[in-house]
C-alpha cells in the first residue's frame, strides 16, 4: 500500500481520479501503466466501489470478487498510483495553465494505517452497531470496522459521525454514549472505568446527577430517553459490590510539584483525582468534618446514601491524595509558603440565600443547606407532630420537604411561586414527594413570617399569577392583590438559592459582584497565576456534573501551568460537534418501538423515619434493555475499547482530519451512481414488508461474503421457495421522476435468477417485466439460459403488493400475455430490481468553472459522438456511470475512453498548449 | 526427500471453493508433502491482506517455491507471481492449482470426490514446484508506432487518439475512401449530428497530423514478429498493387460489421415495398421533402423488428444474438420520418423494445409522435402479403391487446435487421484472431480485458467485436488506444520465458521440431560446425508442439519440462 507520504505532497500528479469503483480503478491502472502519476481518491474506507459487493456478474457469471480483487490489489501496489481512501475531494479549481488545484480532505480514521495489521480485534471489541452499508443494511456493522473481507487497504477505520448528543451535552465530558454501549455489551467494569476516567464520583453522579444527557437523547424524540443516569448508577453499584476498595494504589508522584485543592466537593475531588493521576502530589483541605461538600451536606441520604459518597471519595484517596478535614483555609499565601506550587479553589456555595421578607431571623426559619446539613449529620431532632413549610421549587426544596416527612412532620407544605411544571426539581422527585404526602402549593409565595416571642408561629403568603415573560422566557409570577393567607407553621425552610462565602479571599483574588471568584472562563485561572478556581464558587450554584467538569478543566490547565506550557490556545475541548438527530433517526432502516423502563421508587414504609435510599436500581436485565435502546447517534461511542484491544497500538482516538493541496494535470470523475431508494415506490412496501428486498440486497445474500450463510428472507429467516422479481422498479417510471432505463436491472435480475436456481433447485423464480433488455454481447444467450433453467418470465406491471400474516406477499399484476386479466400471485420473497440514479456529488466540487449536468443530473458528456467521456470542462473527463447508467463492460470501455483523452490532455499541457 | 522450501495456500474463495472442497483436509494433505514448510488456508488468497501474509511467509521462511490452490490461472496467475516477486522469490517458482473451476465448481454433487481431486491436483502442483528453476522474462523493446486496420469511425478515432499521446499511426483501409458506414449517414441518435459531418471533422483532423499515415484501397497481407515489434506487409492498390512493409508495436483492428440481408422470401423481401432499415435510412437521408418510395409519398410504414436476430440460428442464417443497436435505430428512423412527413402512420412490430438507457427517451418521443407499437411473440411472427389495392398487408397477433389479430395496410415494410460479423477472411488468417460463437472477433474477457485478444499486442474495437452504435464504437476505440498506449508508452514488453529450449549437445538437426512449430520460431544454426535447432524467443509461444516430436529428446519447454510434467503425473496417480 502506497499511502501518499510527505514526499508526494510537493509533487504534482498527472491525473486525479475521483472515485475508486471499477471505472476509477480501471482508469488509474491504465494511466499508471502508461507511465502517468495518478492519485486515486476514495471516500469510503476501501477502494472497490459497488462491484466488489456483488455476487457474480453477467453474462459470464464471474465472481465479482475475483474480477475486482486483482484490480484492487493492483491499484494498491502500482508504482504510479497513490491511493487516498476515506478521503474526499473538497474543491477543484482550474488554473490558468490548464492544470487543476485540488484540495483533498483526509477524514480521520482514528487508526494509524501503518501500524494496523487488519486483525479486526477492534471490531470485536467495539460495542456499537449501525446498519452495514456494505451489506445493503441487511446486517449491522461496528463503528470500528474493516469495510469487507477483501478491503484494500485492509485497515480498520473508526467511524465518528460526530459527538453523540448525550456525550456532547455533558458538562463533565463524560462519555455517556460510551458507557451505555459498554453496558449493552455486558461490559460493566469497562463501563465503570470509562466514567472513572473522567471523575471519581461515579456512584454519586449515578444518583444525583441532573442528567442533561437524557434531555438531549435522540430516543427522547421517540418513545422516551435512554435512562443514562440510572445506567450509570447500575454500573457503579455493581462495581462497588464487587470492589469494596479501588483496585489501584497510590500513583507515583513523578511531577515534582505539589497542588493544594481547597474544598472537597465535586469540583475539588475531581480536580484532585485528575491531578493525582497525572503524577502530582495533591492535598485537599476541607473545612467541614467530613469530605464531600454538597454531596455530603446538601443531598439527603435517601437520595444519595453517604456510603456511596465515601466509596467515591476512596477512588481519590487511593491514588495517594490526602484530604485534611476540619481545616479552613483563609490565606492562599500560606499554601504557597507550605510549598504548594498551584492552588485550586473549589469552595462552593455554602451559604443559604435569603427570601428578603420580614421575619426571616425568627427562630424556626432556617436555610435549606443548614437544615439538610444537620439532617445528614443526624443532628436534627424529630419533627413529630410539627408543620413544616418549605419555600422554593428546586431539588433542594423538595429534598428538604421529603427529609421533613422522614423526620415525622405532621404536615409538610411546599410553596412555589410558579406553576408545578416550572419547578426546577426533577419531575419524579416532585411526584415522589407528593406521594409521600407533601402538599404542594404552586403559585404561592411567603411574604412575611409571623412570630411569637421570637419564634415562628405562622407564614403569611400571597397567591401569584403568571405575568409577562421574563428574561428566561418564563412568565414572571406577579402577586394577586388581596389574596394573602396565613398558614400556621412550626418550621420554615427557605430553599431559594445559595451563595459563595469567599470573603476571606477578597484581598488575594478578584471577585465578581455576586461574590464568586473571577476567572478566565477557559482556563479557570484567577487573578493570581498559580491560583485556579472552579465549581459553584465560580459558576454560582449549579449542577454537580458541571462542578465535576470544572474540576477536570482546572486539572488540565493546572497541569499546563505547572508544565510551563502556554494556557492560551491549549487544546482542552477536542469534542466533535454533535450529530444531526434527524439524520440519526433517518438512518434507522426500521426503528422498533422500545418503551422506556419506568422510574421506580421504594414506597416510604409505615415508619416515616426511614432515610433509606428511595430510588430502585435498574436490574441487570433492565440496564441491558435500556442501553439497547440507544441509537448510537455519533456511531463511535468513544468507549475506547478498540484502543484497549488493539495489539498493534494503532488506534489513535485523537486523530484530526488533514487537508492536502495538490496540483494535477487532469481529472477523471468516476463517482458512480446511486441506487433508486425502493421506499419511493410505496405500493411495493419496501421498508414496511420485511420480505420485500432490493436487488442489491439479494446480491449480498448471494455473494461469497454474504451476511448469512444462506439465501433467506429477512422477515423470518425462512429459505424462500417462490421468489418474485419486479423489474423497472424506479426506472422507466415518470411517476418517480426517472423516465430512463437503467440498463442493468434486467440482466442482474436474470443473473440472480440463475444463481438462485443453482443454490435453491426447488425454488420458483418469476420475473415480472415490461421488456427484457438483454442487448449486449452474450446477453440474449444469457437470458435464454435463465429461461431454460426454469425462470418464469411474466410480461406485466405489478400494481401493488399486500402482505399476508405469514409474511408471504400477494402481487397484483396485469397478465399481458395471459389475456390481459388482472391476476394475483403469492410469493414468499419479492426482489425489487431497483434502478440507477445519478450521484450528484461531483457537481459541488468545481469552483470557477461549471461541471455541467444533463437533464437527469448525470455528468454531461459534451461531445459523446466523437469524444465520449469529455465533460464541459477542458481537462476534466468522466468515466463510467457518473455520466449515465452502464453495465460493467461498458463502464470499463468508457473508462478506457476517458483515460485516452486524459492522457492526451496531459501531453498537451506538458507541451504548454 | 526434497530440499525445497515450499509454501502452499488453499483458498476458500469465500465459499466458492470451501462450500464443496474440504480446504482444511487439502491443507493437511499438502502439509505432509516433501518440501512443504508452510501450508495455510485463507478466505481470499487474492486479497491484499493474504498477499501480504504470503510475502511475509516467503521472506521469514526463505521459501523457494510457492503454490496457491485457488481459481483458474487465467484470473490470478499474475497476481501470485507478483506476490512472489515482491517477496524476492523468482515468479516462475510459482504454480497455480485450479481447485475452483476443476473441483468445487465441477463437482458440486460430490464433496468427497472434489476434495480428493483437489488433494491430488495440489500434490501435482507441489511436484512441479519442486522442480522449478528461476527464469527471467524475455524483454523486447517496443516500437512506438501502431497500425490501425479499418478507417471507419472507430479506426479514425483510434488513430487520432494514438496520435494525441505521441504514438505514430499507420491507418489501413480496404475501401478506396475512409469513413466507413457512418460517412454515409445523416442524422444520428442520440444527438442528431450528421454522420458525414462527424467523419469529415475526423478526417480533416487526421490530415493535420504528421504522425498519421493513411493507406486506402489497402489490405494487410502478412504479419510476423510479436508484441511490441510486428512486421506487417500491406498491399496497396488494385490492379498494380504495391507492397509496403510496416514495423509497428501494436495493431488495432476496427474492421466493422456487415448488415444481415433477409432471405429472398422472408417477409416479402425482394418484392416491392419491403426494404431493410439501412435502405429506409438511405431513403430518408436522401429525401429533401416528404419521403417517397417509387415516386409515391410514403403514408404508412410497418417496421418489423428482430428480422434475422434473436432467432434459432438454424433458420436462414439467422442470428441467435440481440444486435443491440437496431431497436434504437428503428425508433430513431421513425422519428426522422415523422419529422419529414408529420402525416405518416407508423407501426412498430417488435418483440422486446430494447431502447436501453437514455434511448428510452426516443421510445417515449416516438409514441408521442404517433408511432403505434405492437408486440409479437417469437412463435408468431407477422405475415406480409400483397393487398388487393397494390399495397402491402401486414397481419400480426398483438400481445399488447391480448392476442388480437391486427391487420394493417402500409406503403412500406421496413425489416429491422441485425449487424453481422464482417467477412474478413484474409485478415483473420493473417492476424490469427479468434472468433466468438457469434462470429465476431472475441476479446479475452469482457470485463477484465475487453479490447485485448489472445494475440498479444493485437486489439479489437468497434463493431468488429459485436454490435455497437457509433458512440459506443468510439468509446471502445479509445479504450483500445489506452490499451495500446499502455503497452507502447512503457517502451518494452516482457515475454513469458516459458519457451522451447534446445539441448545443443544432443540435438542433431533433423528439422522435425521446425516442421511442428506453428509460429515459425525454429530454424537451424551452426554451432561449432554442428547444425542444431535454434528457437527465436520473440516468436516462440511456448505451445510445446515441438517437444514430443524430437527423436532425440533434445528440445524441452522451460517452465513445463518433461521432468516436471512427469513428476506431476506421478503425483496425480499416487
Amino acid at each position: 500500500m502506497d499511502l501518499p507520504g510527505r514526499e508526494t505532497d510537493s509533487m504534482n500528479y498527472d491525473v486525479l481520479v475521483v472515485g475508486s469503483g471499477i471505472g476509477g480503478m480501471e482508469s488509474s491502472l491504465k494511466l499508471g501503466d502508461m507511465g502517468y502519476k495518478v492519485l486515486l481518491v476514495e471516500k469510503e474506507a476501501s477502494i472497490g466501489g459497488k462491484m466488489i459487493l456483488l455476487s457474480k456478474v453477467f453474462p459470464t457469471l464471474d465472481c465479482a470478487s475475483c474480477i475486482s480483487t486483482p484490480k484492487m490489489a493492483a491499484a494498491a501496489h502500482h508504482p504510479n498510483v497513490d491511493l487516498m481512501v476515506y478521503s474526499e475531494v473538497e474543491e477543484i479549481e482550474r488554473s490558468s495553465r490548464g492544470t487543476f488545484n485540488v484540495r483533498v480532505r483526509k477524514k480521520p480514521t482514528y487508526v494509524n494505517p501503518s501500524l494496523c495489521t487488519g486483525c479486526r480485534q477492534c471490531e470485536t471489541a467495539c460495542n456499537v452497531a449501525v446498519p452495514d452499508q456494505f451489506n445493503a443494511s441487511l446486517a449491522a456493522r461496528r463503528a470500528a470496522y474493516i469495510a469487507f473481507p477483501q478491503a484494500v487497504p485492509k485497515k480498520a477505520v473508526i467511524e465518528k459521525e460526530g459527538s453523540s448528543p448525550c456525550t456532547f451535552t455533558c458538562p463533565a465530558g463524560i462519555k455517556a454514549h460510551g458507557y451505555v454501549a459498554l453496558t449493552r455489551s455486558g461490559k460493566y467494569d469497562e463501563a465503570f472505568n470509562l466514567v472513572l476516567g473522567e471523575t471519581p464520583l461515579v456512584g454519586s453522579l449515578g444518583r444525583a446527577c441532573y442528567a442533561p444527557c437524557e434531555g438531549e437523547c435522540t430516543r427522547g424524540l421517540a418513545e422516551g430517553a435512554v435512562p443514562v443516569r440510572r445506567i450509570k448508577r447500575f454500573i457503579a453499584d455493581r462495581y462497588y459490590q464487587g470492589h469494596r476498595q479501588p483496585v489501584y494504589s497510590s500513583v507515583e508522584k513523578t511531577r515534582g510539584h505539589k497542588v493544594a485543592v481547597v474544598g472537597s466537593g465535586p469540583a475539588g475531588l475531581t480536580a484532585a483525582y485528575q491531578l493525582a493521576l497525572k503524577g502530582y502530589e495533591v492535598k485537599v483541605f476541607e473545612a467541614e468534618p467530613l469530605p464531600g461538600g454538597m454531596l455530603r451536606t446538601a443531598l439527603p441520604s435517601f437520595r444519595l446514601p453517604k456510603a456511596v459518597v465515601d466509596r467515591d471519595i476512596e477512588n481519590v484517596t487511593a491514588l495517594g491524595v490526602v484530604i485534611e478535614t476540619g481545616v479552613r483555609v483563609e490565606k492562599i499565601g500560606r499554601l504557597k509558603e507550605e510549598g504548594f506550587d498551584a492552588v485550586f479553589m473549589a469552595t462552593g456555595t455554602n451559604k443559604d440565600a435569603t427570601l428578603g421578607v420580614k421575619g426571616e431571623k425568627l427562630e424556626g426559619v432556617r436555610g435549606a443547606l443548614d437544615f439538610l446539613g444537620s439532617v445528614n449529620l443526624g443532628a436534627e431532632p424529630s419533627l413529630e407532630g410539627k408543620t413544616v413549610l418549605v419555600a422554593g421549587g428546586g431539588n433542594v426544596a423538595v429534598d428538604s420537604a421529603r427529609a421533613a416527612v422522614r423526620l415525622g412532620a405532621k404536615k409538610v407544605i411546599i410553596q412555589y411561586r410558579r406553576g408545578r411544571e416550572d419547578m426546577p426539581a426533577h419531575r419524579w422527585e416532585v411526584e415522589a414527594a407528593l406521594s409521600e404526602g407533601v402538599d404542594l402549593q404552586a403559585f404561592c409565595s411567603p411574604v412575611e413570617f409571623n412570630g411569637e416571642n421570637g419564634r415562628l408561629a405562622g407564614v403569611q403568603s400571597v397567591r401569584m399569577q403568571p405575568g409577562e415573560p421574563d428574561s428566561s422566557g418564563r412568565k414572571k409570577p406577579v402577586p394577586v392583590k388581596g389574596s394573602e393567607f396565613t398558614t400556621p407553621a412550626d418550621l420554615v425552610i427557605t430553599a431559594v438559592g445559595l451563595s459563595p462565602s469567599t470573603g476571606d479571599f477578597e484581598k488575594d483574588l478578584k471577585l465578581n459582584g455576586n461574590g464568586t471568584f473571577k476567572v478566565n472562563p477557559e482556563t479557570l485561572q484567577t487573578s493570581v497565576p498559580y491560583v485556579f478556581a472552579g465549581g459553584d464558587a465560580v459558576t454560582g450554584p449549579s449542577m454537580i456534573v458541571k462542578a465535576v467538569g470544572q474540576g477536570k478543566r482546572a486539572a488540565y490547565f493546572i497541569d499546563q501551568f505547572l508544565s510551563g506550557e502556554s494556557l492560551e490556545g491549549a487544546d482542552y475541548d477536542r469534542r466533535l460537534g454533535p450529530v444531526d438527530q434527524k439524520a440519526v433517526l433517518g438512518r434507522q432502516e426500521s426503528l422498533s418501538r422500545l418503551e422506556p423502563v419506568a422510574e421506580k421508587e421504594i414506597p416510604l414504609a409505615g415508619s416515616k423515619g426511614g432515610f433509606n435510599e428511595v430510588e430502585m436500581s435498574l436490574t441487570e436485565e433492565e440496564a441491558r434493555y435500556s442501553s439497547g435502546r440507544c441509537l448510537d447517534c455519533g456511531v463511535c461511542s468513544e468507549c475506547s475499547q478498540c484502543a484497549a484491544s488493539c495489539p498493534a497500538i494503532a488506534v489513535d482516538l485523537g486523530m484530526r482530519e488533514e487537508k492536502r493541496d495538490l496540483e494535477v494535470g487532469s481529472v477523471i470523475v468516476s463517482t458512480g451512481f446511486k441506487l433508486f431508494p425502493a421506499d419511493a415506490k410505496p405500493q411495493y412496501g419496501y421498508g414496511k414488508y420485511k420480505n420485500v428486498i432490493t436487488g442489491m440486497q439479494m446480491d449480498r445474500l448471494l455473494a461469497p461474503t454474504r451476511p448469512f450463510n444462506a439465501i433467506l428472507r429477512p422477515g423470518d429467516g425462512k429459505v424462500p421457495d417462490s421468489i418474485a422479481y419486479i423489474l423497472c422498479t424506479g426506472s422507466r417510471d415518470k411517476t418517480v421522476g426517472n423516465p430512463l432505463c437503467s440498463r442493468v436491472c434486467c440482466m442482474y435480475s436474470i443473473k440472480q435468477n440463475q444463481l438462485i436456481m443453482g443454490s435453491l433447485p426447488l425454488a420458483d423464480v418469476t420475473v415480472y417485466y415490461i421488456d427484457i433488455r438483454a442487448f449486449s454481447k452474450g446477453y440474449e444467450e444469457f437470458y435464454n439460459q435463465a429461461g431454460g433453467m426454469g425462470a418464469n418470465f411474466v410480461k406485466g406491471r405489478v400494481a401493488g403488493i399486500d402482505e399476508q400474516e405469514n409474511g408471504n406477499l400477494v402481487l397484483t399484476y396485469e397478465d399481458i400475455d395471459g389475456g390481459g386479466v388482472i391476476q394475483k400471485a403469492e410469493h414468499d420473497l419479492v426482489v425489487l430490481s431497483v434502478g440507477i440514479l445519478p450521484n450528484t456529488d461531483p457537481f459541488g466540487l468545481f469552483t470557477g468553472v461549471e461541471l455541467e449536468q444533463d437533464d437527469f443530473a448525470y455528468v454531461k458528456e459534451a461531445d459523446e459522438d466523437v469524444n465520449p467521456g469529455k465533460t464541459s470542462i477542458d481537462g476534466v473527463f468522466v468515466a463510467g456511470t457518473a455520466s449515465g447508467a452502464k453495465d460493467i463492460p461498458d463502464t470499463i470501455l468508457h473508462a478506457g475512453a476517458a483515460v485516452a483523452q486524459a492522457a492526451a490532455y496531459v501531453e498537451r499541457i506538458r507541451r504548454g498548449k | 526427500m526434497s530440499d525445497r522450501r515450499i509454501g502452499v495456500y488453499i483458498c476458500h474463495c469465500g465459499g466458492n471453493i470451501s462450500d464443496y472442497v474440504d480446504v482444511e483436509a487439502v491443507r493437511e494433505a499438502a502439509g505432509r508433502e516433501a518440501g512443504v514448510v508452510v501450508a495455510k488456508t485463507a478466505m481470499f488468497t487474492c486479497s491484499d491482506a493474504t498477499q501480504q501474509e504470503m510475502v511475509e511467509d516467503i521472506r521469514e521462511n526463505s521459501l523457494d517455491g510457492l503454490v496457491v490452490a485457488s481459481c483458474s490461472p487465467k484470473l490470478h496467475l499474475y497476481t501470485f507471481r507478483d506476490v512472489a516477486k515482491r517477496a524476492g522469490l523468482n515468479p516462475y517458482r510459482y504454480t497455480q492449482v485450479n481447485v475452483r473451476e476443476q473441483c468445487s465448481w465441477a463437482h458440486t454433487d460430490d464433496k468427497k470426490g472434489a476434495t480428493e481431486k483437489a488433494v491430488r491436483l495440489v500434490r501435482a502442483g507441489i511436484a512441479r514446484t519442486s522442480l522449478t528453476d528461476s527464469l527471467e522474462p524475455v524483454i523486447i523493446d517496443t516500437v512506438p508506432r501502431a497500425l490501425v486496420v479499418g478507417a471507419g469511425i472507430a479506426g479514425l478515432r483510434a488513430a487520432l487518439g494514438l496520435s494525441d499521446i505521441g504514438i505514430s499511426v499507420y491507418l489501413v483501409e480496404r475501401e478506396n475512401a475512409v469513413g466507413g458506414r457512418v460517412a454515409g449517414l445523416g442524422s444520428m441518435y442520440p444527438h442528431g449530428r450528421n454522420g458525414n459531418s462527424i467523419i469529415s471533422q475526423l478526417v480533416s483532423e487526421i490530415g493535420k497530423r504528421e504522425n498519421i499515415v493513411a493507406y486506402t484501397g489497402a489490405e494487410v497481407v502478412e504479419k510476423s514478429g510479436s508484441v511490441g515489434n510486428f512486421n506487417v506487409k500491406v498491399r496497396v492498390g488494385g490492379d498494380k498493387p504495391q507492397f509496403v512493409d510496416l514495423n509497428v508495436g501494436s495493431i488495432v483492428v476496427a474492421t466493422g460489421f456487415d448488415t444481415f440481408q433477409p432471405g429472398n422470401s422472408e417477409y416479402g423481401f425482394g418484392t416491392g415495398g419491403v426494404v431493410t432499415l439501412d435502405q429506409f435510412r438511405e431513403l430518408l437521408d436522401r429525401s429533401g421533402g416528404v419521403p417517397a418510395y417509387n415516386g409515391k409519398e410514403i403514408k404508412s410504414v410497418a417496421y418489423i423488428y428482430c428480422v434475422g436476430s434473436r432467432r434459432d440460428p438454424g433458420v436462414e442464417e439467422a442470428k441467435a444474438y440481440c444486435s443491440r443497436y437496431c431497436c434504437n435505430a428503428a425508433v430513431h428512423a421513425s422519428l426522422l420520418a415523422v419529422e419529414k412527413n408529420s402525416r405518416i402512420h407508423q407501426y412498430h412490430l417488435y418483440r422486446d423494445m430494447r431502447t436501453y438507457g437514455r434511448y428510452e427517451l426516443m421510445f417515449d418521443q416516438a409514441r408521442e409522435a404517433g408511432s403505434i407499437f405492437l408486440r409479437f411473440g417469437e412463435d408468431a411472427p407477422p405475415v406480409v402479403s400483397q393487398s388487393a389495392g397494390g399495397g402491402l398487408r401486414v397481419s400480426v397477433k398483438d400481445l399488447l391487446t391480448f392476442g388480437e389479430e391486427v391487420e394493417m395496410e402500409v406503403d412500406l415494410v421496413v425489416l429491422v435487421t441485425p449487424m453481422k460479423p464482417r467477412q474478413n477472411g484474409g485478415l483473420v488468417d493473417v492476424l490469427k484472431l479468434p472468433l466468438g460463437k457469434d462470429g465476431f472477433f472475441n476479446e479475452i474477457h469482457p470485463k477484465l480485458r475487453p479490447v485485448e485478444t489472445v494475440v498479444d499486442g493485437v486489439f479489437i474495437c468497434g463493431s468488429c467485436q459485436g454490435p455497437k452504435n457509433s458512440s459506443e464504437s468510439v468509446a471502445s476505440a479509445l479504450a483500445a488506444v489506452t490499451q495500446a498506449a499502455s503497452l507502447l508508452k512503457k517502451g518494452y514488453v516482457e515475454l513469458e520465458p516459458l519457451m522451447a529450449v534446445v539441448d545443443r549437445d544432443i540435438c542433431r538437426w533433423c528439422g522435425e521440431c521446425a516442421r511442428a512449430c506453428p509460429y515459425g520460431a525454429i530454424s537451424s544454426e551452426e554451432i561449432q560446425g554442428t547444425e542444431v535447432a535454434s528457437v527465436n524467443e520473440a516468436v516462440c509461444k511456448g505451445c510445446s508442439g515441438c517437444t514430443p516430436v524430437c527423436p532425440k529428446n533434445a528440445i524441452d519447454l522451460k517452465g513445463y519440462t518433461d521432468a516436471q510434467v512427469k513428476a506431476m503425473i506421478e503425483a496425480l496417480a499416487e
